[in-house]
């Protein structure tokens, strides 16, 4: 019998995508006897699992300021961070030859061939576990009607600090039945041992898996936004970058919290209630003291904002609309501000 | 036609288990009569069971209820069957109804009334089959109604999917719906995903259908085997519709998230501010031709075929309800016109070009043109101040205001804003020309601040980057004027008495005739227009 199988590592670093050639492997390609492992890495950004609810997930604001990307990815499982220091693995099968152990067990055997004292052990979980504490790895993966891709994570040399502030979420008060991340500690292989490089580690799986598949050890740099090579390929990549699909998919939930304000030396409470499915707002309760902002105002807010997506900047939008609309005076103009801030500041 | 005793009474038993919820069978229409749901099945005449014994399904009167009159003799209502043009199903006899006395008698299709199927009414797709019961009058003088079966039909095509065995030991998942009940789905289209441990399943439709039911709720826990909803299998795939709705819903379609940077507009922005023709529609402006019910070009898919007739509503949501409001009563309010100029844009070109490099060095920024512009409005609108004051409706008095804050327009890839330059006045080019840069920063990197956007005495927006030639744009509220700028075309013009080609650009200023006089604001337009042709006006003060 004549193996096949194919090794392709992508030469672009943009989250989506490479989450684009991960969706398109799986909807065109006949994997039948021909399973493809797929070697990519991306510039800094956290991906969500499919399911998930990205205010719970992570810090949006940080991640605003300083541009980091969010995706969605099409598989189920937890959030990750990633950055160039860690190495994204994808195991395209038939759904018969899906099995994320056997793979695991490809990945920590190539990790043992560069460095044979290294303890790693896969859980029942499918995580990676180095020293037996810290996961180097996690897994999630999507089965489709005829074929399957198992994906998962290694951490060679990300920024760990970052990481952790990025995928804790200061949101408060959130209440959702979306998938929830488990987190871990984490630990970069580098730190173990400075040989396990990202490109040493990538090499490595790459000539076990060819082992393995009885295939060529080669690997096929392909390029993400080639339509020639992925027919369909951009609209895909364009998909994944869609307000919809990154915040719309989010499973409805509900957000109940409060926060202050400071009038006359003393501290206001206002109370917010508010409901959100396929990331709009459904509804909507701010409650501010009536001495402070007058009720007809607080309503006209809580009528406007029903429909509009809970976000920052169409709320700035959209109070800025609302002045024009109607026009008040200064005082109630900039409390009017200031309360609208502090939305923004839970979006 | 077949009639044997007591055939019907030993259909009977299949049909005691039918919901009772729900039903609205054809003979709801008879009268209004309340009915026994029972498909209690019509005696036949002769049968040796007696009309009375309504009770042979446990638990129900023939009538439904206490009080009616007995059910009448089967010789009085049962009259021999006419064949019905429809939908009969041979060995089925056909039953004619009397209205009166009779109450609750169940059609004879009634009884074949499967469990799943709740009537004609809520049974979608099979409305073609079902017609609503026909009445004439016999020559005896009373009503009879006919029945036109299709229920046989309806019991074969409702599927039941269930969850798929999971792999490898897992035991439960969490089901996520991707469709809703009554959504019409293809074959092979995902109805609903189950997450199980990490891994999404997705689950299709077996066949083209409506969704009937979803039998676990959202987020809800399954294991393999467990129903996940029922299907109402029709002929046809939907048609697609979906596209349709992809963009016109998805208003700011291109947008990256919030969190991410989008690399195209990010150069333009501050240099040209390129924003959308009408700049007093603040988000969503692009859209405004995409949002438009009618064309949806998506439903007119290939091989849909053509003269396609079909509409597509679309609510309208709370932002663009207020953009419309807004622009309806600035046009309520303002009596508003539009003057015209014409501008040569060569000597600001050769500016350009002359001094880009060294500006460029010394500042770190790209000369545009836009700081000529709004120089010379500056210019201007301290020469004429009433452009730049606002009738104040509410105390009918004249508001003179002695900044001046320049609203530009620019489209970001979330929607139109409006960030306003605030003291043009004591500003130069090189002050512009940071500011509309670090505006337009922010709004790339989506940080623009409520206030950031708040107030401005005068509006100036680019329809040139779009490509347009001439418009009248429409005034910003609260203010009393707006500058559009149109694109750059070369045109032959004359020039001291010959024909040259020069690159001109067309300008327009509407504005509120309330407070503005013509004279004013032909004088005003051409005031802008010496500034930006030749820029030592504004230092010799002409």
């Amino acid at each position: 019998i004549v193996k096949s199988g194919l090794i392709l590592q992508s030469i672009s670093n943009d989250v989506y995508q490479n989450l684009a050639v991960e969706d398109w492997i799986h909807d065109h390609m006949n994997l039948e006897g021909k399973p493809v492992l797929f070697l990519w890495r991306n510039s800094p950004s956290v991906v969500i699992g499919r399911h998930q609810n990205p205010w719970q997930e992570c810090n949006l604001n940080l991640m605003r300021e300083e541009g980091i990307k969010l995706a969605r990815r099409r598989s189920g499982g937890g959030t990750v961070y990633h950055d160039m220091g860690n190495i994204n693995l994808t195991f395209f099968t038939t759904k018969k030859k899906y099995d994320r152990m056997e793979n695991l067990k490809l990945v920590v055997r190539a990790l043992n061939s560069v460095q044979p004292q290294l303890d790693v052990q896969p859980t029942k979980r499918f995580d990676l576990l180095l020293d037996g504490q810290f996961k180097i790895s996690g897994t999630a993966s999507k089965i489709g009607r005829t074929t399957a891709y198992h994906h998962c994570t290694l951490l060679c040399g990300t920024d760990r600090t970052f990481l952790s502030s990025l995928l804790k979420s200061p949101y408060q008060g959130i209440r959702s039945n979306a998938t929830a991340s488990i987190p871990a500690l984490v630990k970069n292989l580098l730190e173990k041992d400075p040989t396990l490089t990202c490109e040493v580690l990538m090499n490595a799986i790459a000539a076990e898996y060819a082992a393995y598949h009885q295939i060529d050890n080669h690997i096929s740099l392909i390029n993400p936004t080639d339509e020639t090579l992925f027919p369909g390929i951009n609209s895909k990549a364009k998909e994944l970058k869609t307000w919809e699909w990154i915040y719309g998919k989010t499973p409805k939930f509900s957000i109940n919290t409060s926060f202050n304000v400071l009038y006359e030396q003393s501290h206001l409470e206002i109370k917010v209630f508010i409901d959100i499915k396929n990331g709009r707002i459904e509804i909507c309760n701010i409650e501010a003291p009536d001495h402070w902002l007058p009720m007809e105002i607080c309503d006209k807010l809580n009528s406007s904002f029903i429909g509009s997506k809970f976000c920052p900047i169409e709320t700035s939008m959209l109070i800025n609309i609302l002045h024009r609309t109607c026009p008040e005076d200064d005082e109630v103009h900039s409390k009017w501000n200031i309360l609208c801030e502090k939305i923004k500041g839970i979006m | 036609m077949a009639r044997r005793p007591g055939s019907q009474r030993r259909r009977a038993p299949s049909v005691e288990p039918a919901p009772r919820k729900g039903r609205e069978g054809p003979d709801r229409g008879v009268a209004g009569r309340s009915q026994a749901p029972s498909g209690e099945p019509a005696r036949p005449a002769g049968s040796t069971a007696s009309p009375t014994s309504a009770p042979q399904l446990p638990g129900r009167r023939a009538d439904g209820s206490a009080g009616s009159p007995a059910p009448p003799t089967a010789r009085q209502w049962f009259v021999p069957n006419t064949p019905s043009p429809r939908g009969r199903v041979p060995g089925q006899p056909h039953f004619r109804l009397l209205p009166s006395p009779i109450s609750g008698v169940r059609p004879p299709s009634a009884p074949l009334l499967p469990r799943c199927c709740p009537g004609p009414a809520a049974c979608p797709g099979r409305s073609a089959a079902r017609s609503p019961p026909s009445r004439s009058i016999n020559s005896s003088g009373v009503f009879s109604v006919r029945f036109f079966r299709t229920t046989a039909v309806c019991k074969d095509d409702v599927v039941t999917v269930k969850t798929p065995a999971f792999a490898e030991s897992v035991t439960e998942g969490d089901v996520r719906w991707e469709k809703a009940v009554g959504d019409t789905v293809a074959e092979d289209e995902v109805v609903c995903e189950i997450e199980t441990d990490k891994t999404s399943v997705q689950v299709p439709a077996p066949a083209n259908g409506v969704i009937e039911a979803l039998l676990v709720p959202d987020g809800g826990k399954v294991e393999g085997g467990t129903p996940l909803f029922t299907l109402r299998k029709t002929g046809a795939a939907p048609a697609k519709a979906k596209p349709a709705e992809a963009p016109a819903a998805a208003a700011p379609e291109a947008e990256p998230p919030a969190a991410a940077v989008p690399p195209p507009p990010a150069a333009s922005i501050p240099t040209q501010m390129p924003p959308a023709p009408s700049p007093s529609q603040p988000p969503a402006s692009k859209p405004v031709s995409a949002v438009k019910p009618t064309p949806s070009p998506p439903v007119a898919e290939p091989g849909a075929g053509k003269g396609v007739r079909s509409e597509h509503r679309e609510k309208m949501n709370r932002m663009r309800q207020r953009i419309a409001q807004r622009l309806k009563e600035a046009q309520n309010t303002c009596a508003m016109l539009t003057t015209f100029n014409e501008i040569d844009m060569s000597n600001i070109q050769e500016m350009r070009a002359r001094h880009r490099d060294a500006f460029l060095k010394k500042h770190n920024l790209k000369l545009g043109f836009m700081s000529a512009f709004v120089k010379a409005s500056a210019f201007a609108l301290q020469e004429q101040p009433v452009v730049n004051a606002v009738i104040d409706d509410a105390t009918k008095e004249v508001v003179y205001r002695d900044y001046i804050d320049i609203s530009v327009a620019v489209a970001t890839p979330r929607g139109l804003v409006v960030p306003v330059i605030r003291n043009v006045e004591a500003m130069n080019y090189a002050d512009i020309e940071r500011i509309i840069s670090e505006l337009g920063e922010k709004a790339r990197k989506n940080e623009l601040a409520i206030e950031d956007m708040d107030g401005g005495t005068f509006t100036i927006s680019n329809g040139g980057v779009f490509g347009s030639l001439f418009g009248t744009p429409i005034i910003n509220p609260p203010q009393s004027a707006i500058l559009g700028m149109h694109g750059i075309f070369d045109r032959p013009v004359a020039v001291g008495g010959k024909v040259e080609v020069r690159p001109m650009m067309y300008v327009a200023l509407t504005y509120d005739h309330r407070l503005i006089d013509g004279r004013e604001a032909v004088t005003f337009l051409r005031k802008i227009k010496a500034a930006v042709e030749d820029p030592r006006v504004l230092l010799l003060d002409l």
